[in-house]
């Protein structure tokens, strides 16, 4: 187990290298000259060469690649262009907004998966099989973006129930919330639905039926506990692109998390930002990531022999 | 949600019904596009009535109404379709390409070649897509050709993963290690003996790609980030749209329905092959 973990550790800091690798890279060729960013672009060439020397623009690209790992080991992010504000403690004020609305839809979104994923799972063949398959098809195809402009429409222009979009009180969650987590929900009841019906269709399944095994014994320890590995795995796949509906749905409901941040650090042209939000949540995946593979170890022993 | 985990529609008689819905609706969409100019009588940038009275409703002249600035909504939607399947059927094709090219030199040559290149799928994996995509669009303005390239350049890690295993099975059968035997050279044994092997799996993929680089196409024109105004694309409308939807719903409506149609239609055509093709190979 210890030998497991600590090769699991290892990559995770190798894919960190590469992520931070990957953001500098990106940074250093967006087309904008930071200089001109902060100071505007009527300033003298004199002023662009202070800043510039500042920054230490100048240094060849290795120094400045070694210097911005060595300021990211100290959770410096560097200062905001449009701003001046550090970006660590802008990121640190944003994350709140996120977590609560990434965690509350995922919560709901999975646990209702799964519960209607594992209600639905014998009925393989049957016509809730069908509406199960064909629902879930169907309403993955709806972009969540526009989900949310619909939900708006309804609860807030037409039935007046709840706020347009901010943050503050829980009325304020309601329609983010159910935007991401119906998209959440359908994807678990599909792909639970399919993997815990494959397991009851399996051999060792029949044999606990035909040993007079209880239903809720058949279903609990033999069939989920197989079907667990592949929906832990598909959870932590799922980690980065609940962080793309999150964009999204920050975007439309005005949600002041760190999704919303990043498009306009985007608009603003201010790569220090872009860069730490960017980091930010790959190092936010890596984390999740990690927690699943050692997760998978405990689930199923022979993982950790891999 | 990483859709690709999804499998398929259960029995063969039922991925075969869903795969012809879903070969009807992108033939339906496909010719939309094709024949957008001959569909309308309007120009999609051409503003057609006074925005003074405001957007009309569907119906009449307008069958889908008109927006905020008098344009035909219905004209915007045709060509709007162009765009969208441009942008998914290219971005469908970078992704093939760097995964399938990834994922047979990963799976063939095995050892230091598999262990980097797999190091960059989880790399890119890492990454959340959307941030990726939103940084890549400031560094290279949007265009109609940068838009699918930008996201081809991500989505590949799929096709790679698949591909790779796939190689790796078919690396043990017997016609493979006959040929490894026989001295075959490596790009005989990838392209005559590897390749038609990996390939049904990669066109359900690339199936499912089409629908996602859509959505993703989508997600960044309402962002503001895709192929710029005035080329019309169903993101941009909605977001165009969102401001009025209490007075004009219908404009968020339609763009919606037309994103919709377009994934599901491939997403039928994918999950209904992994049926068909799963049959037939076992």
């Amino acid at each position: 187990m210890i030998g497991y973990v600590v090769r699991r550790v290892l990559r995770a800091i190798t894919t960190l290298l590469g992520t931070t690798l990957i953001i500098f890279v990106l940074v250093r060729v967006v087309p904008a000259d930071p200089a001109v960013t902060i100071a505007g672009p009527k300033a003298d060439p004199e002023t662009l060469a202070a800043i510039r020397k500042d920054l230490g623009l100048d240094d060849p690209v290795a120094v400045q690649y070694g210097r911005y790992l060595a300021r990211l080991a100290h959770a410096d992010l560097g200062r905001s262009y449009m701003t001046g504000r550090r970006v660590a403690d802008v990121i640190a004020e944003r994350v709140p907004a996120t977590a609560l609305l990434a965690a509350t839809s995922l919560a709901i979104g999975f646990f209702f998966g799964l519960a209607l994923g594992i209600a639905t799972a014998a009925r393989r063949g049957s016509l809730i099989d069908v509406a199960v398959l064909l629902g879930t098809l169907i309403g993955l195809s709806i972009p969540g973006f526009w989900l949310g402009n619909v939900l708006i429409y309804e609860f807030s222009y037409r039935l007046k129930l709840l706020p347009l979009g901010g943050y503050g009180t829980w009325r304020h969650l309601i329609l983010p919330a159910t935007t991401l987590a119906i998209g959440e929900f359908l994807f678990y009841t599909r792909f639970v639905h399919t993997n815990v019906g494959g397991t009851l269709a399996s051999d060792y399944i029949r044999t606990a039926r035909a040993k007079g095994a209880p239903p809720a014994r058949i279903y609990f320890v033999h069939a989920l506990r197989n079907a667990l590995i592949p929906i832990v795995t598909v959870l932590g796949l799922d980690i980065a692109d609940l962080m793309s509906g999150v964009v999204l749905t920050e975007t439309v409901f005005n949600w002041p998390g760190l999704g919303r941040l990043a498009v306009q650090a985007v608009f603003g042209l201010d790569i220090p930002l872009v860069a730490g939000t960017v980091l930010f949540a790959g190092v936010l995946v890596l984390v999740a990531n990690l927690v699943v593979d050692l997760l998978y170890g405990t689930i199923d022993p022979r993982v950790q022999r891999a | 949600m990483p859709e690709a985990a999804l499998t398929g529609l259960g029995s063969r008689r039922r991925s075969r019904r869903l795969f012809a819905a879903g070969v009807v609706l992108v033939g339906a969409l496909a010719l939309v596009a094709l024949a957008a100019p001959w569909l309308t009588a309007y120009d999609p940038d051409a503003i057609v009535v006074a925005s003074y009275h405001g957007p009309l409703g569907p119906g009449g002249a307008h069958p889908l109404g008109t927006d905020t600035l008098g344009r035909d909504v219905w004209a915007r939607l045709a060509h709007g379709a162009r765009t969208s399947l441009f942008v998914g059927g290219l971005a469908m094709v970078v992704s093939f390409a760097i995964g399938m090219t990834v994922g047979l030199a990963a799976g063939y040559f095995g050892g230091l070649v598999d262990a980097g290149l797999m190091w960059l799928v989880d790399l890119v994996l890492t990454m959340p897509s959307l941030l990726l995509l939103i940084v890549l669009a400031t560094i290279f303005p949007p265009s109609i050709l940068t838009i699918p390239l930008v996201i081809g350049a991500i989505g590949w890690t799929t096709f790679a993963r698949t591909v790779r295993g796939d190689v790796l099975s078919l690396r043990e059968r017997d016609y493979v290690q006959a040929a490894l035997a026989l001295g075959a050279s490596d790009a005989r044994i990838i392209l005559r003996h590897l390749l038609p092997g990996v390939l049904p799996g990669a066109v359900v993929l690339a199936a499912l790609r089409m629908s996602g680089a859509i959505v993703v196409d989508a997600g960044l024109s309402y962002l503001g980030l895709g192929v710029p105004l005035p080329t019309p694309s169903w993101g941009r409308m909605v977001s165009d749209a969102q401001t009025y939807i209490a007075v004009a719903p219908w404009l968020v409506v339609a763009p919606g329905v037309a994103i919709a149609l377009a994934v599901i239609g491939f997403n039928l055509i994918g999950y209904g092959l992994i049926d068909l093709i799963g049959e037939r190979r076992t």
